[in-house]
């Protein structure tokens, strides 16, 4: 009998220790084998990161990998990444913002999900689920080629800030649907020194990705046709670029040299009534030491053009690099799994973050706590991955879009010649680069 | 026994040696470098790291054209625009800072008011010792449209407010004010010091001779300035030809490319478009003509007293 019930606990407990092994996988076990491993990554100062930074200790705890960051100004991002994968540097991850992607996937900086999963089967947690991010952004901020490299992890898009008094006291209830209601709104917004509307247009990406960018797709233009030629000279591109240039009868003075900061602040103190920037910015526009209007503010999806909805995009994956040792590589992804999980969404969420998953939306709580989350969650269903195209050569075209979409602003040059000057000498470096005598994929 | 060189002593070789070492590492081999770079066609996201040569040099994939680079920049209107751009800002400001400078100096150099002078000498230097980081923090505040100071005065006397790092001239204007903000006192320092090496006694016969004060800088001062003079046209020269962070503070090149001297734009040929072979090319260049020029100052304007 004794003998007996011996052999059941045995028995039982070989049946729950298998079950261990293979049913419920955990964090501790997975990192047990790269306790002490060091990673490297670069964060920026944003609230994201700064959420992320809190809930390391949580992470390195349970792990026994040290994380080791360096706050870096976006501006200064991609030349110090580029520098350190080019010359076999020591950062483990690679921070890629969705205009980089094409540039480290085709670089070969970063290493895809799936040559992870082959290499390390058991540190990929099964409850992970992929499915659960928005596609729109594992698609623009994650995928080049059809393959995937990392989850997104900082993630934005543009909403319509709007100051909830002013519209009314001009006799509107609700926030602008289309761009054309937008003008109309502006054109009665503007008088006594307060203006309708800013766009934050400073030389820069802010004036090629948030000024430019932003007046092309929504009128159903685009920087490239099919063949990767310009098409900014098409109908539809000149329409929305002409619009922009009516626009700026509304807009402050000098708003060529306004970036993020001085729009959103322009909104912040009243002076202008409606602006679109990206979500991240909101907690700057709710925080009573920046801002006047924290409870008239407004938070809407950007306004409609002919062709539809199509905000500006924009966001960071997190991928493991290349040059990492087997061991950083495998802590790597355990960090970035971690920091983008679903049981970490709702925290991350809360210290600041904006996760790309779908679940934690669904929280009524924080619907209630963060009123942008309706707004961005429907700006995420529809949208355009290549807002800005996303190889190789983007930081060369921005430059060029950036110089002469701000001398188009000012009048230095027309419309149609600024759009013709872009196009020729897009198609420059596009030609250089191989992309019409076959030599490159068409990929953006 | 005084014909043929002088002959030193290897001791004294020694007590060169570490200040060569840092000069060839901090240098001369990135200068080497820099040129080795420009004869290849290197596009920092497509070379890879191939090793280094005897542990100091990095060698990458990178292929090589030669003087292609070089050739390229010819027909380059971008490039000839900015560097034009940058002559343009050293004709204005060079010949401003260098009369304001002076005028300086030969106000601290008049007798009497010790005290004021004292404050003055020290005041001078604040601009020179701030950060160029800074002064271009300083610059965006100055001249920022809704809250700056300049436009605060500017609308009291004259009642608008203009756009200045908004409008293209207005722009460049506004990047020339900061420089010279910055560098007059540096050359009313040089010139001032170069003043005081005016033997007292050859300085008051010549008073006495003459009560024109410009007889007197022209006839006695103007050789013993002319050193100085030389040491800050070569060096104000070399600044503002490779003049960066208060521009990249301020206006980063733009609007448009009104304030896209010759450094902002290598930075962006070689940092944003990481054409680092095409930059290399451009700032070889740009030494060159730096060079190029410090050799006329010398040749014309430098005299031993």
């Amino acid at each position: 009998m004794t003998r007996f019930i011996r052999q059941l606990a045995l028995g039982a407990t070989c049946v729950a220790l298998s079950t261990g092994i293979a049913g419920a996988w955990s964090l501790e076990e997975a990192a047990k084998p790269y306790k002490g491993t060091q990673i490297s990554v670069i964060f920026l100062d944003r609230p994201g990161y700064h959420a992320i930074e809190k809930m390391l200790p949580d992470f390195e705890k349970k792990t026994g990998i040290k994380v080791n960051y360096e706050w870096v100004p976006y501006e200064s991002t991609l030349e110090k990444e580029v520098r350190d994968f080019s010359s076999n540097g020591d950062l483990t991850i690679a921070l890629v913002d969705l205009v980089w992607i094409g540039t480290f996937a085709d670089s070969d900086y970063i290493v895809p999900i799936d040559d992870l999963k082959k290499q390390f089967p058991n540190i990929f947690d099964p409850n992970y689920d992929m499915s659960d991010f928005f596609p729109l952004l594992l698609n623009a901020f994650g995928t080049w080629n059809g393959v995937v490299y990392g989850p997104p992890f900082d993630n934005y898009s543009g909403l319509l800030f709007y100051n909830k008094k002013m519209l009314k006291d001009a006799g509107y209830d609700k926030p602008p649907e289309t761009w054309d209601d937008l003008k109309a709104y502006a054109a009665k917004l503007t008088k006594e020194g307060k203006y309708g509307y800013a766009l934050q247009s400073r030389r820069g990406e802010t004036q090629s990705c948030d000024s430019f960018m932003r007046f092309i797709w929504p009128w159903g233009g685009s920087l490239l046709d099919a063949k990767f030629k310009s098409n900014l000279t098409s109908p539809e591109s000149q329409a929305g670029l002409n619009f922009r240039q009516d626009l700026i009868k509304y807009m402050p003075p000098g708003i060529v040299d306004f970036d993020h900061a001085e729009a959103v602040n322009a909104l912040a103190q009243g002076q202008v009534a409606m602006i679109t920037e990206w979500s991240a910015f909101y907690s700057t526009l709710v925080d009573p030491k920046s801002s006047k209007i924290v409870d008239g503010l407004g938070v809407a999806p950007e306004p409609k053009g002919p062709a539809g909805r199509k905000p500006a995009l924009g966001g960071f994956c997190l991928a493991v690099a290349k040059q990492a040792n087997d061991n950083q590589k495998a802590a790597s992804w355990l960090f970035i799994q971690w920091a983008t999980s679903k049981e970490t969404a709702k925290e991350y969420v809360e210290k600041g973050g904006v996760s790309g998953r779908q679940s934690v939306y669904k929280d009524p709580e924080l619907i209630k706590k963060y009123p942008f989350i309706p707004p961005m969650v429907e700006s995420w269903q529809q949208g355009v991955p290549e807002f800005r195209p996303r190889f190789a050569e983007w930081p060369q075209l921005s430059e060029i879009v950036a110089e002469v979409g701000t001398n188009m602003m000012i009048g230095n040059v027309s419309v149609k010649q600024g759009s013709d000057e872009i196009g020729k000498r897009v198609e420059d470096v596009l030609s250089k680069a191989g992309y019409y005598d076959g030599k490159k994929k068409l990929a953006q | 026994m005084t014909t043929g060189k002088k002959s030193y002593s290897t001791g004294a070789f020694w007590f060169v040696a570490p200040a060569m070492m840092v000069l060839l590492v901090v240098g001369i081999i990135p200068l080497l470098f820099a040129l080795w770079t420009s004869f290849q066609q290197f596009i920092l996201p497509k070379v890879h790291l191939k090793g280094a040569f005897l542990g100091i040099w990095p060698i990458f994939d990178a292929p090589f054209v030669w003087l292609s680079n070089y050739r390229d920049l010819l027909f380059d209107e971008s490039f000839r625009n900015a560097l034009g751009r940058s002559f343009l800002f050293l004709i204005i400001n060079l010949p401003i800072q260098v009369v304001l400078g002076l005028t300086i100096a030969l106000l601290l150099h008049r007798p009497g008011h010790e005290w004021l002078k004292n404050v003055t000498r020290i005041a001078l230097v604040i601009p020179m010792a701030t950060t160029f980081a800074v002064v271009g923090l300083i610059g965006r505040l100055l001249f920022n449209g809704d809250f700056g100071i300049n436009n605060y005065f500017w609308n009291l006397v004259f009642g608008h407010k203009l756009e200045w790092l908004a409008d293209p001239n207005l722009a460049f204007i506004s990047i020339s004010i900061m420089d010279c903000w910055q560098w007059t006192p540096f050359c009313a320092l040089v010139l001032y010091s170069s003043l005081t090496m005016v033997p007292v006694e050859i300085e008051e016969a010549a008073k006495l001779e003459t009560d024109k004060w410009w007889h007197v800088l022209h006839k006695v001062q103007l050789p013993f300035l002319l050193p100085g003079l030389t040491a800050i046209l070569i060096l104000r020269t070399a600044d503002i030809l490779k003049m960066f962070d208060v521009v990249y503070i301020m206006t980063r090149g733009g609007p448009g490319a009104a304030t896209e001297l010759i450094s902002i734009y290598i930075q962006r040929i070689g940092f944003r478009s990481f054409e680092q072979g095409t930059a290399s090319a451009e700032a070889i260049v740009l030494l060159v003509i730096t060079i190029i020029l410090s050799r006329i100052y010398i040749r014309f304007i430098y005299r031993e007293v």
